[in-house]
């Protein structure tokens, strides 16, 4: 029991002695993890929006205008079995004509002139929210455009599939972004805890004397990279809330993209915590490799 | 209990040790004397485990120290104390806390380690001193203090490389009693000085080094 504590209370004084880089230190990683949580919170988003806008998505289902009434039942029939399939309406060849009077008044002497109501009836089908990738999609179109009387089936698939390769891109991107980070954070913390280990030396030198192992020696310091990272994780997250609440604000006052304020997200209380932990992972990690090398006991007591 | 066999240690320009055979026994009280340079501190760093020999062996405690794993010295130094010229105690901290050091590092109970550091601390006389900062004593009260703090752990072996170096007469001869009595204890001490009168006054087996020989090993005198 004491031997923890005392281990714990010797990480304080490293930061004590050492504190100007354990600032800097601190500050360098907390703008590290900071970069690449901006570019997560980017992608975070752009998923969610991406996530939003599939929801919105609406297969229609022509019908070939010379179908009988008999053969649209029979779509409607097949349609309702389809998994796929969350909100299924119908709008008839009137009503559709009654939309098209209502969304463009000023076309409307276009079909005047036409004996017969030109416009095809359709099915819109809102696709259940397991069935919204867009491969899933494909594959339930073109089972559709097989079914007897159907004439057409579109929706809206540009775009969906630019968002998903827009999502992937970001996807490796944040990979990458997040490996470099990762090792700019590992250096800067690795320096701070090695410049501690040698302003404190002359006490290494009399710990080695008096029998204390390695990890002994070495716990204080990576206890202190993972302080250090901790503290550079937390603060990177109160800067991106920083951040992300003033650019919440600058939405809301310019007033260019109302509505987006609300579907924009932060990190959720895991993601908050990962960023945290991450940072303390590699303080541990680049001060278990900073100490290491310096833990020998031979060749350097007395 | 300590056992060289044909030892030498060689460094880049000079040989520190050559051929150097010796036994010491349990509970004897051995010095190292010799010339600047004559290989002493050499002599103690290899039975600490501090240097490698180049060639010989090297038997403490029946375990061979050429042999023995990095992570197995510190094991071999918690059987032993060590007491140096310039103390090396930390500073900022008090008395205690700095005989304590060696009980922590083994992960000594509270209750243990207090018992403990007060015997150490009264047979080396500094019982009244234990809550004041070591960095702010005189010489011979640090000395004293090095010495609490090599034999809390009750070594089996003391080793001590000029204790006295930085020392008056008056203070030498109190660290030298200490010497005595705790070997009186039954602790192997070993001891390298080139001061005459402490050779004399502790009155045990003599090792004489010269240029990394050995030249004479004469017992103490009756
Ligand atoms: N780490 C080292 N690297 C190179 N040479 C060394 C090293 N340690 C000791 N020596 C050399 O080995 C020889 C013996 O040194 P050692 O320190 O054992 O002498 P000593 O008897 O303790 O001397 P002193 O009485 O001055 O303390 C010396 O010539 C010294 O220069
Ligand atoms: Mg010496």
């Amino acid at each position: 029991m004491r031997r923890p504590l005392y281990l714990i209370q010797e990480a304080f004084v490293n930061i004590r002695i050492n504190r100007t880089s354990v600032m800097i230190g601190i500050i360098t990683t907390a703008f590290t993890i900071s970069c690449f949580g901006l570019f997560a919170l980017l992608y975070g988003n752009l998923k969610n929006l991406a996530g939003t806008l599939q929801q919105d998505i609406e297969v229609l289902v022509y019908v070939q205008p010379e179908a009988s009434d008999k053969i649209v039942e029979g779509i409607r029939q097949r349609l309702e079995g389809e998994k796929a399939v969350n909100v299924l309406s119908f709008v008839s060849k009137a009503e559709a004509l009654k939309e098209f009077h209502q969304q463009f008044p000023d076309e409307s002497t276009l079909l005047q002139g036409m004996e017969e109501n030109p416009l095809p009836a359709s099915f819109v089908v809102q696709i259940s929210p397991q069935f919204q990738e867009s491969d899933s999609i494909e594959a339930f179109a073109e089972r559709i455009k097989q079914f007897p009387g159907v004439e057409q089936v579109r929706y809206s698939q540009d775009w969906i599939d630019t968002l998903a390769l827009l999502v992937s891109y970001f996807e490796f991107g944040a990979i990458v972004i997040g490996l470099i980070l990762a090792v700019a954070t590992i250096t800067i913390i690795a320096n701070t805890v090695r410049l501690s280990f040698y302003l404190r030396k002359e006490e290494i030198e009399i710990l080695r004397l008096i029998g204390a192992t390695g990890s002994f020696i070495a716990t204080p310091y990576v206890i202190e990279g993972a302080l250090l990272g901790a503290c550079g994780g937390a603060l990177a997250l109160v800067l991106l809330k920083g951040v992300f609440e003033f650019f919440l604000l600058e939405i809301n006052a310019s007033g260019w993209f109302s509505g987006l304020e609300s579907v924009l997200i932060f990190f959720p209380f895991q993601t908050s915590l990962f960023l945290v932990l991450s940072g303390m992972l590699l303080g541990c990690g680049s001060s278990i490799i900073s100490v290491f090398g310096l833990m020998r006991v031979r060749n350097e007591a007395t | 209990m300590i056992q060289l066999f044909h030892v030498s240690k060689f460094f880049e320009r000079c040989t520190a040790l050559h051929d150097v055979t010796v036994r010491i026994e349990k509970g004897e009280c051995v010095l190292l004397t010799g010339p600047s340079g004559a290989g002493k501190t050499t002599l103690l760093k290899l039975i600490f485990g501090a240097e490698i020999p180049d060639e010989g062996q090297i038997l403490v405690q029946n375990r061979n120290i050429a042999r023995l794993r990095e992570a197995d010295i510190p094991y071999l130094r918690r059987t032993m104390g060590f007491v140096l010229q310039n103390f090396k105690l930390l500073p900022k901290k008090t008395v205690f806390d700095n005989v304590a050091l060696p009980l922590i590092i083994q992960g000594v109970s509270r209750a243990d380690s207090k018992r403990k550091v007060g015997e150490a601390l009264k047979a080396v006389g500094m019982n009244h001193k234990h809550t004041s900062q070591t960095g702010v004593m005189s010489a011979g009260e640090q000395q004293r203090v090095c010495i609490a703090r090599a034999i809390v752990n009750n070594p089996i072996i003391l080793l001590a490389d000029e204790p006295t170096g930085n020392l008056d007469t008056v203070l030498t001869s109190e660290i030298v009693e200490l010497f005595k009595t705790i070997h009186a204890r039954g602790t192997t001490v070993l001891l390298a000085t080139h001061n005459q009168s402490v050779v004399e006054e502790m009155n045990g087996r003599v090792l004489h080094l010269q240029a990394g020989r050995m030249v004479s090993d004469k017992g103490p005198a009756a």
